[in-house]
């Protein structure tokens, strides 16, 4: 590629994506934008995806559940070992630039401008890779979101589960 | 209602316990005994040596958690008593490995199955390992004795319905089953065992062994991570740790401990890395190699009834129809049947898919039953275990996945659907990429036949760490005796699950009680008589 046309793709790609940043936001998630050290945009545009069926369909119900998980997601990337942090935080950041998504997902449309379709179609291009890479990013950030949702209390109602209550005085 | 805590009221009492989280100066202690890690063979060598009258320090890298912090929900118990919270897996994150992290190390959570060593194992560690000395006979009083101490006896109540199932499933196809033996006294059979047992039934190292040493002046050394050994010659000098914050970061306080005989006992993995970052002799270059790991496959069913497999003892019913059936070490790789406890977090990760279809299965949770295979590793020659290797950071544990292996994998998919359909399941759901629900046992029969089985398609998890500092007489072979003691270093011994030479065939807690039990005494009779 030239290095000119490259540029200008990157700019109106940074554009683009600001955009999207601003236009998609869920207003109901709590990120602030200028500081989204933790992710939860990305990974609010995730849970619908992995949670499809499972969260509450009561949209005020659904919402607490979506906040509950990323406050879950959170607590569970700080558990990591280093390594897996390391690991972890470099395929949200890929997720997050346009090249990485690229690179991860074969084009560079912001995952927040993506439709749920889109997001499911990308998943199973991962699940179903041949690279070992593809494979473990989708388990990873399967394995991250189901665990992190199904370790709330709050959420065990589906499953007709609750722990045993002999402790409570 | 209020169970009584014995940890907390033992620290009332004035057991001598460091927590290094709370030092904030570098710190020097001294024993007769140093002993790393306070799981199973940690906790019963402390017991022992301090009942010989020796003193005692034990340095666990994991916080000392008890009942009263034990609430039976996944996201407090994996983080605070897990390694890595639960979330270890392999290099190529081909298999995840469940290993405890707190005071009691893997005896705190887990599900208190309690099986003598098989006899064919012993007899393949004598014949091919140059194991000595412990064959069942020589073994036998060392597990009346350990059976006695942590009153492990038969479990006399109703298995629950995912226990039931099982041996129904082996009852109607003419299968070996045996009625599990549990280390438990007065056990609510709430099915919260792998959470920390919250009334204290359990009986594990953290409310046997280790409060009996404390109570005769053991020190307890708590979020202290041993890094290395020092040594010069034939002697080990020091071993040296590094404290850690509750967040179990490192903090700047180190900390050294001095003693005439040194124990390590921090479990298969973390033994062999130990040993592997302080350098020391290994002229074979055996340490860390032959790690095995009962790699596990799942098998979930759906029945009409309720399972409640949260519910109740979780292990009570095995069957080992199919673990020797081929020979020790030759034919196709063997395994046992049993079944895990269900909870939210394990089956939700330990399951395939996203979305509806995992929303589905979830919404079954109460009617899953999950039975599981344990493949025995480290006999056939195809069958050669993994390895635990140092990297900058820490380790990495890489464990190849073989055609032999795959090939028993199948064989254990369809034992399992087998069983599950014979026992009344409605459906089956092989826990692998691509597996359809099956509702039939032909069907299943046909289906398995032609599964993708495969690293990251099959899910395979791990309970029982076992190797990496074999045991045995020939040099070449292993890296401590038959009773635990270096070949290499005179104040030296390992007593846990990284002596094994193979995998067990059996879950390893009871072994590690009788061999430590066996190789503390006599340890403790050799410092005796040359102080
Ligand atoms: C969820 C689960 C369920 C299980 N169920 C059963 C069962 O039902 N029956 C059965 O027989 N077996 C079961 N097991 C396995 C059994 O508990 C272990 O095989 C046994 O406890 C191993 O004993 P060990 O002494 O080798 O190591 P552990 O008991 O794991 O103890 C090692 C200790 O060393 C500590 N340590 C590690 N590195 C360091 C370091 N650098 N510095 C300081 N300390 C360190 C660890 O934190 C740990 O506390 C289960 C295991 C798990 C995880």
């Amino acid at each position: 590629m030239e290095r000119r046309t490259f540029l200008t793709t990157a700019l109106v790609g940074t554009a683009a994506l600001a955009l999207g940043v601003n236009l998609y936001a869920p207003e109901h998630i709590k990120v602030n934008k200028a500081l989204d050290s933790e992710h939860r945009l990305l990974f609010s545009v995730l849970l619908p995806v992995f949670l499809d069926d499972a969260l509450p369909e009561v949209e005020k119900l659904r919402i607490a559940a979506q906040n509950r998980t990323l406050d879950a997601i959170t607590q569970t990337i700080s558990l990591l070992p280093a390594d897996g942090q390391a690991e972890l935080e470099q395929l949200l950041d890929m997720l997050e630039n346009r090249l990485g998504l690229l690179v991860l997902t074969g084009s560079m449309t912001p995952l927040m401008m993506r439709n749920p379709d889109q997001l499911i179609a990308m998943l199973e291009y991962w699940r179903n890779s041949f690279l070992d890479m593809m494979v473990t990013a989708y388990q990873g950030l399967r394995e991250l979101v189901l665990a992190s949702y199904y370790s709330c209390p709050e959420h065990w109602n589906r499953l007709n589960y609750a722990k045993p209550t002999f402790l409570e005085v | 209602m209020a169970i009584p805590d014995p940890i907390v009221e033992g620290l009332a009492s004035g057991w001598k316990h460091i927590d290094a989280s709370q030092l904030s100066q570098d710190q020097t202690l001294e024993a007769d005994v140093v002993i790393v890690g306070s799981g199973a063979g940690g906790g019963v060598a402390a017991e022992i040596l301090t009942d010989a009258g020796l003193t005692v320090i034990i340095v666990e890298g994991g916080p000392l958690k008890s009942s009263e912090s034990f609430n039976m929900e996944e996201r407090r118990a994996y983080p605070n008593l897990y390694h890595q919270a639960a979330a270890m897996k392999t290099k190529d994150k081909a298999i995840g490995i469940f290993q405890g992290r707190a005071v009691g190390g893997s005896t705190t959570v887990n599900w208190t199955t309690s099986i003598r060593t098989p006899k064919p194992t012993l007899d393949f560690w004598a014949k091919d390992k140059s194991v000595q000395g412990l064959s069942r006979e020589e073994l036998d009083p060392w597990f009346d004795k350990m059976e006695k101490r942590l009153n492990i006896s038969k479990w006399e109540y109703e298995p629950n319905r995912n226990n039931q199932a099982l041996k129904l499933g082996c009852e109607n196809l003419g299968w070996h089953y045996t009625v599990i033996k549990r280390n438990v006294k007065g056990c609510w059979n709430t099915g919260y065992c792998g959470m920390g047992c919250p009334v204290n039934a359990k009986q594990s190292m953290l409310v046997t062994t280790i409060p009996a040493a404390l109570d005769k002046g053991a020190t307890l050394v708590s979020r202290a991570k041993v890094i290395e050994l020092e040594h010069h010659n034939d002697k080990i000098l020091a071993v040296k740790a590094q404290a850690l914050n509750e967040q179990m970061q490192p903090t700047e306080v180190k900390l050294v401990f001095k003693a005439k005989h040194y124990i390590i006992a921090a479990g298969a993995i973390h033994t062999p890395t130990i040993l592997l970052r302080s350098n020391l002799a290994d002229p074979h270059e055996l340490l860390g190699k032959r790690t095995f790991l009962h790699p596990t496959l799942l098998s979930g069913a759906i029945f009409s009834d309720p399972i409640n497999g949260h519910s109740g003892a979780p292990q009570s019913i095995y069957s080992d129809e199919f673990v020797w059936k081929h020979g020790a070490a030759s034919g196709e790789l063997g395994y046992k049947l049993e079944v895990p406890p269900v909870h939210p977090v394990l089956i939700a990760s330990k399951t395939i898919g996203y979305g509806k279809t995992h929303a589905a299965l979830m919404e079954q949770f109460n009617q899953l039953q999950v039975t599981i295979a344990l493949i025995r590793d480290g006999y056939h020659e195809q069958s050669q275990g993994g390895q635990v290797q140092l990297t900058d950071t820490g380790f990495a544990i890489d464990y190849p996945l073989n055609e032999t292996f795959w090939r028993s994998v199948r064989r254990a998919f369809g034992s399992m659907a087998e069983l599950q359909f014979a026992a009344g399941a409605k459906r089956v759901l092989p826990i692998t990429e691509g597996a359809p629900y099956l509702n039939s046992w032909k069907e299943a029969k046909s289906a398995i036949e032609t599964l993708d089985l495969g690293p990251l398609k099959t899910v395979v998890a791990s309970a029982h760490v076992m190797g990496g500092c074999p045991m045995g007489e020939d040099t070449k072979l292993s890296m401590v005796d038959s009773q635990g003691n270096s070949h290499y270093y005179e104040n030296l011994s390992v007593m846990d699950g990284s002596v094994f030479p193979t995998s067990l065939g059996a879950n390893p807690q009871l072994t590690i009680y009788g061999m430590t039990a066996r190789n503390a005494t006599l340890l403790a009779e050799r410092l005796k008589s040359s102080s």
